[in-house]
């Protein structure tokens, strides 16, 4: 009978202890900073033009297959105003596709899309969840600003803020 | 006791579903039953098949390293080992010192979570209505928040690159660990004290689901099921991978191989890997994380072939790579261990309860994507 | 009996079984809050202020759902099972007193009336089964026949004991006779065989293998949903809430505690202690359920034929000889529990270590060689 009392006891011993329940959406738990969010693009505040050249390079690394990218002329570059003489034209992300492993971040040669730490991404709409280029942008400046994130000059890698 | 069989009765046909509490996954069982008595097991599988190998073959190594975190999707980083440690064989080339500290430490942290699901399972199989569930999430928590805080993902983390790891573990790493140990500690004490000595567990598990030695080395079990049977066979100690030829630990080993030492010798090993952890920590060194492999961010294996195993929470994980020097694999075969453990399901079960057929699924510990890549 | 005695009468039924019902409902909202503490985490929280609507979100679930019934279903067998199930659980309430002058009805032979009664329902559960057309069903449902018939035996023989030191049925006697020593000291081995019998006989934890979640996936109950599956949790509710009761009232002294001796602060502290004594008894039978493991079946017959049936008769031949013998009180106290004490320290030493030997051994590595 022994073995059974402990047990009772080890219970009873569980019921003085704090809860341990997170009381989601109210409480979040923090996120570390490496949390792999959802990718997101960056933005180059010094000449106002996205840091990402359309490359393809993430496009051929995703696992999944998940993103469409196309590159265009840089019309700043022809003004002399940027060094990057390719621009991207479209991005599109399925989100539902993404599988969040951060092999994107890893091979791009710009440093130009991040893991943010966006993870509440739901949507009632089947549209909703393919991330634009619009989106990606709206994302990125949003967590550049909130995690102190400074894209060097074009193709340069960037520094952390702090 | 046998029932007489003076009386004519016919054995019922007894499917438990793909979709049931207890199955583990999709996995179907069905059991042709006597009143109670199982009389045969035909195990169906293949509901969770997702093609990996096939997958494996237009995929470049890092992608590939995505692929292998969700096989056995309770021990993502056994998994990733196993792959990057096959392709660093057939290049020839041995990651450098601290990213092998580094991925021992954290493959023994995932033998524990993986451990402690385990242990809430069980507890769930055997009746608590759930209490050793959320005893064993809670350790599975607290270790997959210090993953978080490593890789980015508690769970899928793709984090093992050919070579080394990705990158390099953040500052207050070792401080963290080992506050989590000394958590750990304590709780594998209290999950021992609920459910190992419980008088009514020993009765459900005790002499139920037993299987001999040679049975389990004829049907080529390995793990914490072969273990339990009394044999010696571990692949840490057999062909010593990474640094754990530099390490003092225990291999638990029980005798009769019911489920009750199955159970038994993974709560030890439980125990064995927080040893393995403290040690791994004070001998980690610094330096570099990852050898130079990549040309031009490619992996390019030389033509050939390697197999490598290694020791994953569910046994012997081997990963069979044949290079045809392209950037994505020729063939990888994946030996997973749940699928060669659940041979032995049959013969484990025939004979006793239904409720028995549940106890003795729980313990051989298997994992779906593992059986069915 | 006059028709102003009549109306009293049902209305005394109406508000009693509604007080039941809220009870029970409050029990299911209990249980999940005192059995989430014993697992370190909150219960229901958001249903209203701490969770409290949560009973009223489960009933309005229930009742909004589709009550659908597979085409292959024996008609009068499934639908009449909820029924035989569900009215002797509330039938049984009808002696039971809360305090010396709460009680629909009371009978001379109490306790036998709620006995019998309470056995109607396996007849519901074998309904059950047998019309649900599936075979987790049956199994289910033969099961917990067999589980409920056995230990109809130790409840039974158990209760006897308290009887007989009683010398009535009646359980408003019953309480008064224990004025000196409560009969959970005088008969320690009836209150185990009771609470032991009583979760067996509402096929709770441990004994819930008819039910039992992750082999036969709710037993005879698995083709109900909505309203018929109500029927059943709420009359398996209501049968703990009568075990809890009924061993407080035979063995924990019922409503007896220090309180004034008369007037309407004697009502008070009655109701008072008999509902205090109740929720420990509640609590424990929550405790069990939160803990321990689940027998399988041919444990559990083999514990009530072999274990509890002996037992039972011993303290039946005890409690004889204490009465004709006109033994004083402490003698049957000291031997009730020596003779407890007796069973543990042998079922210790024979099965357990037996069971328990540790068998296991360890293979040292050390810098990766095996050492002895």
């Amino acid at each position: 009978m022994i073995g059974l009392l402990k047990s009772l006891g080890v219970t009873l011993k569980r019921t003085l202890r704090k809860p341990v329940t997170v009381q989601y959406p109210g409480e979040h738990i923090t996120l570390s900073k490496r949390n792999l969010g959802f990718p997101v693009l960056l933005w180059d505040d010094n000449v106002d033009e996205p840091a990402c050249t359309g490359c393809q390079v993430c496009m051929r690394y995703c696992p999944t297959e998940c993103m469409t990218v196309t590159m265009k002329d840089n019309p700043l570059a022809k003004e002399g105003k940027s060094a990057r003489k390719k621009i991207v034209d479209n991005f599109q992300i399925k989100m539902e596709r993404c599988i969040l492993c951060g092999i994107c971040v890893e091979v791009c040669n710009f440093d130009a899309i991040l893991m943010s730490d966006y993870h509440e991404e739901g949507d009632i709409t089947r549209g909703g969840l393919i991330a634009k280029k619009e989106d990606l942008f709206r994302m990125g400046r949003d967590f550049q600003k909130r995690a102190g994130i400074v894209v060097g000059s074009a193709g340069d890698k960037k520094e952390e803020g702090a | 006791m046998p029932v007489e069989h003076d009386l004519r009765t016919v054995d019922m046909l007894l499917n438990m579903g793909p979709q049931h509490p207890s199955t583990h996954g999709v996995f179907r069982m069905v059991l042709r039953i006597d009143g109670e008595r199982v009389t045969d097991v035909e195990p169906h599988i293949g509901y969770l098949h997702r093609g990996s190998e096939k997958l494996c073959e237009r995929e470049n190594y890092r992608q590939i390293v995505t692929l292998f975190d969700r096989l056995d999707y309770l021990s993502n980083f056994n998994n990733e080992l196993g792959f990057v440690m096959a392709a660093e064989k057939l290049m020839g080339i041995e990651a450098p010192e601290r990213a092998q500290f580094i991925r021992v430490i954290l493959c023994e942290l995932n033998r524990i979570s993986s451990h402690m699901m385990f242990y809430g399972a069980y507890g769930a199989d055997v009746g608590v209505f759930g209490t050793s569930f959320m005893y064993g999430f809670r350790e599975r928590e607290t270790i997959q928040q210090l993953f978080e805080s490593v890789t980015g993902a508690r769970m899928m983390h793709s984090y093992f690159r050919v070579g080394g790891v990705f990158q390099d573990t953040p500052d207050g790493f070792e401080a963290a660990a080992g506050k989590l140990l000394s958590q750990l500690k304590r709780s594998v004490e209290e999950c021992d004290r609920l459910l190992t000595k419980n008088e009514i567990f020993l009765e459900r598990t005790r002499g139920v689901g037993a299987i001999s030695a040679a049975d389990a080395v004829d049907y080529g079990m390995s793990g914490p099921c072969l273990r339990a049977c009394g044999v010696a066979q571990d692949v840490r100690l057999i062909e010593p991978y990474l640094t754990y030829n530099r390490f003092d630990w225990d291999i638990p080993l029980g005798k009769k191989g019911d489920c009750w030492d199955r159970y038994w010798v993974r709560l030890e090993e439980v125990r064995q890997s927080i040893a393995i952890i403290e040690q791994a920590l004070k001998l980690m060194p610094k330096g570099p994380i990852q050898a130079p492999v990549a040309k031009f961010g490619f992996v390019k294996p030389p033509v050939g072939e390697a197999y490598f195993r290694a020791e994953n929470p569910r046994g012997e994980f081997g990963v069979y790579l044949v290079s045809d020097g392209k950037t994505s694999p020729y063939r990888v075969k994946i030996r997973g261990p749940s699928f060669v453990n659940l041979m032995a399901l049959r013969q484990m079960t025939v004979g006793h309860y239904i409720a028995d057929a549940v106890v003795i699924l729980g313990s051989l510990d298997i994992v779906l994507g593992e059986v069915d890549r | 009996m006059t028709w102003a005695d009549m109306g009293w009468l049902i209305l005394a039924i109406v508000i009693f079984i509604g007080f039941i019902t809220i009870v029970v409902l409050g029990l299911t909202y209990g249980e999940r809050k005192i059995i989430a503490r014993f697992q370190q985490r909150l219960g229901p929280t958001r249903t209203g202020p701490f969770g409290l609507l949560q009973p009223v979100a489960d009933a309005l679930k229930l009742l909004a759902k589709e009550d659908f019934i597979p085409g292959s279903v024996d008609r009068l067998s499934f639908w009449i099972a909820p029924i035989v199930v569900f009215v002797p659980a509330f039938i049984a309430w009808v002696t039971i007193p809360f305090t010396r002058d709460i009680v629909i009805s009371n009978m001379e032979f109490g306790i036998f009336y709620i006995l019998a009664v309470s056995g109607l329902s396996t007849a519901g559960l074998l309904m059950a089964g047998w019309g649900s057309f599936n075979k987790y069903a049956m199994l289910g449902a033969v099961r917990s026949a067999a589980q409920l018939i056995s230990y109809e035996l130790p409840l039974v023989v158990g209760v006897l004991g308290v009887v007989m030191i009683s010398g009535s049925l009646d359980l408003k006697v019953i309480v008064a006779e224990q004025d000196g020593l409560w009969f959970a000291f005088m008969q320690p081995i009836a209150l185990v065989l009771f609470l032991i019998a009583g979760l067996a006989e509402v096929a709770r934890a441990p004994f819930d293998i008819p039910v039992a979640e992750s082999e036969v996936v709710g037993g005879p109950f698995v083709e109900y949903s909505g309203m018929h599956w109500s029927m059943f949790s709420l009359a398996e509710y209501a049968n703990t809430f009568a075990v809890a009761v009924l061993a407080t009232i035979l063995f924990l002294g019922g409503w007896r505690g220090p309180g004034p001796d008369s007037g309407w602060g004697q009502d008070v502290m009655m109701a008072f202690w008999f509902l205090l004594k109740t929720s420990l008894v509640l609590l424990a039978i929550f405790w069990v359920r939160a803990t321990v493991p689940r027998l399988r079946i041919d444990q559990l017959m083999s514990l009530a034929w072999v274990v509890l049936l002996p037992l039972a008769f011993v303290n039946m031949i005890l409690t004889a000889f204490y009465l004709y013998y006109d033994w004083p009180d402490w003698t049957m106290v000291a031997i009730s529990f020596a003779v407890l004490a007796a069973i543990g320290i042998a079922y210790q030493r024979r099965r357990v270590s037996r069971l328990a030997t540790i068998e296991t051994a360890k293979v040292r590595v050390r810098q990766g060689k095996v050492v002895a």
